[in-house]
């Protein structure tokens, strides 16, 4: 499988008066096209960093050390900030600078945000923004990155012909493949958009069969008035918009213009909706926030997040603020979701039990770093590192007659001055000497399974 | 929508409230005995019997011998049909409905241009000063708000005479227009301009461009005073709301789909850092309507605010209750138009 994400070396930290705090301390990671990689650690080690990191979301106070590396599909995007070296960082450091260059950062970032990566937050209940329709919500993302296809949605309703329909429900209720077959015809036919609208009528689990029929002859949609027409088309070739930026500005017009695709967005949230298994969507769209139950604002999230088609979603616990039914339910729409797209999910969790439903690999989190990672069941069956042994000796279990819950001793360090050499050496039941003086290397000790630890070698 | 249910339901409601206000105004009439009552009805040249006759006649014209809520309602039946006793001030004597035709148009004229300019004022200040967080523009904002917040209105409606009428001479120093101006014109009778009291418009209507020019000259001052004493308030409302908005989750949310940072600011933050400073701003508003006491007496305009102290200084009663009771309906008023704005703006509130 080949790699989608790199991380090599990265160092995050944050200024703050009380001093800085060292999040990420060389963090080395990679993630590969498809798969589910679970991120697990204690509070504060540093997982939603690390997720903030990708995004290009840190705040203000954060400060990407020099030497730091994010390669998405093989583009060093660092590369390009003047960041400060390590040794610059201390009390006469230039804050107002950095400033200026994690808001560089930001914005030059904004254009893979969304698109190529995106995020669902821990909290379902504050994530999503009170006045705004679920709706418009949804929209904005597409709007931000794929107004092309909805201006190509809309165009191949009108472009539609009889005929096309016709063929259309041939394909549908004789061919094998629906889904390929649906592809090429609007390949052929240059009415781009149209295989999503008609999967969305067949796959609706409300419909009898001659209402979806009923329904795909409805695709079809009539000319719109000229000045729209010309602006679709110009979204829909990807021309420069001009002199409709200004028309948009004026309030009657912008129902024409950019009303139009706002309205288009919402038509193409109802099918994300509903491929979220959320009943009712069409009604849902023209709700607000408040509204919804825990697990639908999370759903709702996530459908934003996929809004795009993003090669990476990092899932910052997800479920962590439901109970545990609605857990379950959106772990399976994950674990469904990964079948079904060509998604790379980055699943942050401080409970493994929860990560050993859906992911392939899992990275184990300490003191800003990754010290161990490998395929789920080398984790669960052959862990290596003492930290990972204990993180798995403190997930509950109930045997016959013992119920057993174990916690590592000890407490996290104070990331503003962390130990010297492995960072888990001062709560390590095994520690040795040359734990306390030398940063362990990353081993491979069996395929795909590396660990840093001073216990399997050098 | 359901909303316009809402608003009759609201303004149903406001029907107790109004009662309320109407009996203390009534009662306070009243403390003050029956014969201050009739006093300003009475001939004062009247003696013995004549005067004791008329006495008796205006105590049968106004109820004074019926029980007291009788007396309630027929004093609601009068001022229901508009009719709110008399005053005698030196700037006017008569009716007080009329007063208040005469007064309000003014206050009303300076309380609209000056909420205008501190909304246009205020949200840009606001909100930049918070998204540009302790940068310089920032900084001079506090320093500003800061100063113009802990000043009485009073001193900074002297600074700004000071400054640009007596210092700089951009503007003059009082009154609502150049009485020059006004000599021998037909519509402009004893201090009182025809038909709207608004020597602006009635001076538009005549064809007068002069006048109206020059009315509009004196109004800024006034008006950039009273701006200038309210902005502060919500400038520093707005910067800490919007700076609690910026850290909420669904901005982060937000700015995560890639949408650009203006976007962030005017449709996530700007618009739920506004719920909080609604309030302020329309009972400033309402305060405003209330007479701006303090700015008609310093800029001397004949609004509602200079002839109520007037009739304080004349210990004028039948003025003193009337914009007592105006003012309450202009509070109640206010509670309910926030009431409906907050439905309309904000999808939690049920209704
Ligand atoms: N904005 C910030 N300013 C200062 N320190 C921060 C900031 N954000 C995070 N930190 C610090 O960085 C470290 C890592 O935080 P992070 O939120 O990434 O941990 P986490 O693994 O996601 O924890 P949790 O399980 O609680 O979400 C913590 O020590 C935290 O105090
Ligand atoms: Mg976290």
């Amino acid at each position: 499988m080949s790699e989608i994400l790199t991380i090599n070396n990265l160092k995050v930290w944050f200024h703050t008066r009380r001093g800085t705090f060292k999040a990420l301390n060389g963090v080395n990671l990679n993630l590969r096209k498809g798969e589910v990689l679970g991120l697990a650690g204690e509070s504060g080690s540093g997982k939603s960093t690390l997720g903030l990191s990708i995004m290009a979301l840190l705040p203000s106070n954060a400060i990407i050390v020099r030497g730091s590396k994010i390669i998405l599909k093989n583009r060093d995007y660092l590369k390009y900030f003047e960041l400060f070296p390590e040794e610059k960082i201390d009390r006469k450091f230039k804050i107002k600078k950095n400033q200026k260059i994690m808001k560089h950062i930001r914005d030059f970032l904004a254009k893979i945000r969304g698109k190529e990566v995106s995020m669902v937050f821990q909290e379902p209940m504050t994530a999503l923004n009170p006045l705004l329709q679920i709706g418009y919500q949804i929209t904005e993302a597409l709007l931000a990155h794929s107004s092309i296809n909805l201006a190509k949605r809309i165009l191949s309703r009108i472009n539609l012909t009889e005929d096309d329909v016709r063929e259309i429900l041939k394909i549908v209720k004789s061919s094998k493949n629906v889904e390929k077959d649906l592809n090429e015809f609007s390949k052929l036919k240059k009415l781009d958009g149209i295989e999503d609208q008609v999967l969305y009528i067949l796959n609706r689990k409300d419909l009898s069969t001659i209402r979806k029929e009923r329904m795909i002859y409805s695709l079809k949609e009539k000319m719109k008035n000229p000045l729209t027409m010309s602006y679709l088309k110009k979204i829909a070739e990807n021309k420069s918009i001009g002199i409709y930026r200004f028309l948009n500005r004026i309030p009657i017009l912008k129902r024409y213009l950019k009303g139009v695709l706002i309205k288009e967005g919402y038509r193409k949230a109802i099918e994300l909706l509903a491929m979220l298994n959320i009943p009712h969507a069409e009604k849902v769209v023209y709700m607000y926030p408040h509204e919804l139950s825990g697990g639908m604002r999370q759903r709702v999230s996530i459908a934003i997040a996929l809004a795009n088609n993003p090669d990476i979603i990092i899932l910052d616990e997800p479920t962590s603020a439901l109970d545990v039914i609605v857990q379950y339910q959106i772990l399976q729409l994950i674990s469904e979701l990964k079948y079904k797209l060509n998604i790379s999910f980055i699943f942050i969790s401080h409970d493994l039990s929860v990560l050993a439903e859906v992911c392939d690999r899992i990275a184990i989190m300490y003191g800003g770093r990754i010290v161990e990672i490998g395929p789920i069941d080398k984790i669960f069956y052959e862990s290596l590192h003492p930290y990972t042994k204990g993180l798995l000796r403190a997930i509950p279990k109930i045997s016959k007659d013992i119920k057993t819950i174990e916690s590592i001793p000890g407490t996290v360090p104070d990331m503003r001055n962390p130990p010297n050499g492995c960072m888990f050496h001062p709560r390590c039941p095994y520690v040795m000497d040359v734990c306390r003086n030398k940063v362990p290397k990353s081993i491979e000790y069996s395929k795909d399974h590396f660990v840093e630890c001073f216990l399997y070698g050098e | 929508m359901k909303l316009w249910l809402y608003i009759i339901r609201r303004i149903l409601l406001i029907i107790p409230t109004l009662i309320g206000l109407t009996i203390i105004v009534f009662i306070l009439i009243h403390v003050r005995g029956n014969n201050l009552i009739i006093a300003e009805y009475l001939n004062p040249h009247l003696t013995g019997a004549a005067r004791d006759y008329a006495i008796q006649q205006l105590y049968q014209r106004f109820h004074l011998n019926d029980p007291l809520f009788i007396q309630y309602f027929y004093w609601l039946y009068q001022v229901i049909n508009g009719d709110l006793g008399l005053t005698r001030t030196p700037i006017y004597s008569g009716p007080v409905n009329t007063a208040l035709a005469l007064f309000y148009p003014n206050t009303i004229m300076l309380a609209l241009v000056s909420s205008i300019l501190i909304w246009i004022i205020g949200i840009p200040i606001g909100v930049w000063s918070a998204v540009k967080r302790d940068s310089v523009f920032d900084q001079s904002t506090r320093v500003a708000t800061f100063t113009l917040y802990a000043m009485p209105a009073y001193m900074v409606y002297l600074l700004v005479l000071i400054i640009f009428a007596v210092y700089l001479k951009w503007f003059p120093i009082s009154g609502a227009v150049d009485p020059l101006l006004l000599q021998g014109v037909s519509w402009y009778v004893n201090g009182i301009s025809y038909p709207t009291h608004i020597i602006f418009i009635d001076a538009l209507l005549h064809g007068d461009i002069n006048i109206a020019l020059n009315s509009i000259w004196h109004f800024i001052l006034p008006s950039l005073g009273i701006a200038l004493g309210g902005v502060a308030g919500i400038i520093r409302l707005l910067r800490s709301s919007m700076l609690e908005v910026l850290d909420q989750d669904y901005i982060r949310m937000a700015r995560s789909k890639g949408i650009s940072e203006s976007e962030v600011i005017n449709i996530h933050a700007r618009r739920n850092a506004l719920i909080p400073a609604v309030t302020s701003f329309v009972y400033g508003v309402a305060g405003l309507l209330g007479g701006v006491v303090v700015a008609e007496v310093i800029f001397n305009i004949p609004g509602v605010g200079y002839w109520t102290v007037q009739a304080l200084l004349n210990n004028d009663a039948g003025g003193i209750l009337g914009s007592t009771l105006i003012f309450g309906i202009i509070l109640v008023t206010a509670s309910l138009i926030l009431d409906i704005i907050y439905a309309a703006l904000d999808p939690r509130v049920r209704y």
